[in-house]
């Protein structure tokens, strides 16, 4: 199907967190409650509208342990968007946050939309980390917060779209360069063609895509 | 073909049918029988129809059990001579090739028995002897390495919690902190087994292999993906030798590239398997190019698991097999086997869809056909063998960033 624009997002946290179950919330609709567990780097993708507009997103979901994390570095560039996830039942998973915006912050893009995410809020009676750290948490260093639910599929669609609608008003505002693939973001192939600057290059690439 | 209970009955009325005080005990009954008293009598033509259409429903029963009956005895035949096979070939294993191992294994002969695929009853044997225990371990050794582990657990329990300065990576070469992550991902081992489930039975066990080798090897620690291993090696030997199995295994400079996540090394692999890509799949490495989907995207996983998270566990067992014959070769030939079994399909898909498609496979991936696709994989170029490929690659490649972390998006 046709896009206007094209988004790439990454998913980053801890291992266990949800990441994989979140994605499959937000492409399939469905909760796998044993999910098998990410090895380098798995891959989904969805069409939403915003603002009247098609945008397809390219989303790519990574392993979540301390030893791949050079690996998932590699990554991070040519992402819009980065959704980094923690287990609001898991402390520690919480307490890792600096060190996986420090990564974020250092291999991708400054522009890069990171929403922050407390995942598993269906087991309120094993919370570990309180709704307002989250948010203290993402005030202090400048992300969207939102707590979700894999399981029961609260905010999921939410958490994506409103990334997505972060990164929309930047493009809106000037602040990205379309342009410039590096960050993340594709003009889908009808807009391409009224932008002589894009048509170089990668032209053929979507001809196979049928459908998001 | 509809069954004559709700088949069509243009004058049996359903909501009379509803009020009868009996029902009639089978469809023979409501075809033959004349209609109960309380009902008017069929017409001759109604019953006639009922007779033929019932003549019919019998013949057509009868050619679908002939039919059936016939595939059965195919597959019966089918199943006894690969039983015949099997037996034959566990017969060969246990009187000829495992009594005498160093002087037959790299003979002819049971190189190609081998790649028939070794009987479950000996495959065991077969790894533990063709994996080799190089590093020397004991099952007294596995005994000590285990006991460690619980002790680690039992002072985690404790402090109710991992020691969170530990874990903070502040001690590179003591990864006994990612102990603490083996529990997270022992469900997540399998999980359609349910063997390796919380309570199942195979649980302690793969808990207890990961747990005795992160203490064996603390430079390493435990990393995602092992656990695949562990448990493809505990469902074929008893628990120390598996442990011996794994250890020894993991010791192999692929593995050992790999699970330290060495990118250099890691690059140098990547690189030696695209020029057998090229050489064996060329317009689907141009595709691939085009893409720019680079072989991380599934390497990794398939390696990192020896492909016995992404094929079905009977064919991987038969990979696996393979690569005790061959070493890594048989990896990444197995990889390039994969690819061209799909080349049609990947050839029609684009960047997304490629890597989803090879991130998760179909899950009825066929043995034979599998395999006869690795068999027209040809590890040869230009006159150079795998060895000799990755070997010449260890310099050429700089950084693993520069290569794979191109900064285009892929669509």
């Amino acid at each position: 199907m046709a896009y206007a624009y094209l988004f790439k997002y990454i998913i980053i946290g801890d291992t266990g967190v949800g990441k994989s179950c979140l994605l499959l919330q937000f492409t399939d609709k469905r909760f796998q409650p044993v999910h098998d567990l990410t090895i380098g780097v798995e891959f989904g993708a969805r069409m939403i509208t915003i603002d009247g507009k098609q945008i397809k997103l390219q989303i790519w979901d990574t392993a979540g342990q301390e030893s791949f994390r050079s690996i998932t570095r590699s990554y991070y560039r040519g992402a819009a968007g980065a959704l980094l996830v923690y287990d609001i039942t898991r402390r520690d998973t919480f307490n890792h946050l600096t060190t996986w915006l420090e990564d974020a912050r250092q291999h991708s893009n400054s522009n890069m939309v990171i929403m922050l995410i407390g995942n598993k809020s269906d087991l309120e009676s094993r919370r570990e980390v309180k709704k307002e750290e989250g948010e203290a948490f993402a005030r202090e260093h400048g992300l969207i917060f939102m707590e979700t639910s894999a399981k029961t599929a609260s905010n999921v669609e939410e958490a994506f779209i409103n990334t997505a609608k972060e990164i929309y008003e930047k493009i809106q505002e000037g602040v990205f360069d379309i342009n410039n693939e590096a960050n993340g973001i594709k003009i889908g192939p009808q807009h391409a063609a009224t932008n002589s600057s894009l048509a170089g290059g990668q032209g053929g690439q979507q001809a196979g895509g049928g459908c998001c | 073909m509809v069954g004559p209970t709700t088949g069509p009955h243009p004058r049996l009325q359903p909501t009379r049918r509803k009020n009868l005080e009996f029902e009639p005990l089978s469809t023979t009954g409501l075809i033959l029988e004349d209609r109960p008293a309380s009902l008017p009598a069929k017409s001759e033509e109604e019953a006639q129809r009922h007779r033929q259409e019932y003549n019919e429903m019998v013949a057509e029963a009868k050619r679908r059990e002939l039919k059936d009956a016939q595939r059965k005895k195919r597959q019966m035949k089918e199943r006894l001579k690969q039983e015949e096979n099997i037996a034959r070939a566990m017969l060969i294993w246990n009187t000829e090739v495992l009594p005498n191992w160093e002087s037959m294994r790299n003979t002819r002969r049971v190189r190609e028995l081998w790649w028939q695929g070794l009987p479950p009853s000996v495959r065991g044997r077969v790894w533990s002897l063709a994996i080799g225990n190089e590093l020397n371990i004991t099952p007294e050794l596995y005994d000590i390495f285990l006991s460690r582990a619980k002790e680690k657990w039992r002072s985690f329990n404790e402090t109710n919690s991992l020691s969170e300065n530990e874990d903070c990576g502040t001690s590179l070469a003591d990864r006994e902190s990612s102990l603490d992550l083996i529990k997270l991902d022992i469900f997540r081992t399998f999980p359609s087994l349910y063997i390796f489930q919380r309570g199942g039975p195979y649980h302690d066990l793969l808990h207890s292999v990961l747990g005795a080798y992160t203490c064996y090897r603390p430079d390493v620690g435990y990393v995602q993906g092992m656990s695949f291993i562990a448990a493809v090696l505990i469902l074929n030997l008893e628990e120390a030798d598996a442990f011996i199995a794994f250890a020894n295994l993991l010791n192999k400079p692929c593995q050992m590239a790999f699970f330290r996540v060495d990118h250099d090394l890691m690059l140098k692999y990547f690189a030696a398997f695209e020029v057998f890509f090229e050489e064996n799949l060329p317009k689907l490495f141009q595709h691939f190019q085009t893409n720019s989907l680079t072989p991380d995207f599934y390497l990794i996983d398939w390696i990192f698991t020896l492909y016995s998270k992404s094929l079905p566990l009977d064919v991987a067992c038969r990979v696996w097999d393979l690569f005790c014959r061959d070493g890594e070769e048989a990896l990444f030939r197995t990889g390039l086997g994969i690819l061209r079994l799909y080349q049609d399909v990947l050839l029609q898909m684009d960047f997304i869809h490629s890597a989803q498609f090879l991130s998760r496979l179909p899950e009825n991936t066929p043995a034979h056909t599998l395999f006869s696709c690795i068999n027209n994989t040809h590890m040869i170029s230009s006159n150079r063998r795998w060895n000799q490929v990755s070997a010449a690659h260890t310099k050429t490649i700089s950084t693993f960033a520069d290569k794979v972390g191109s900064p285009a998006l892929r669509s």
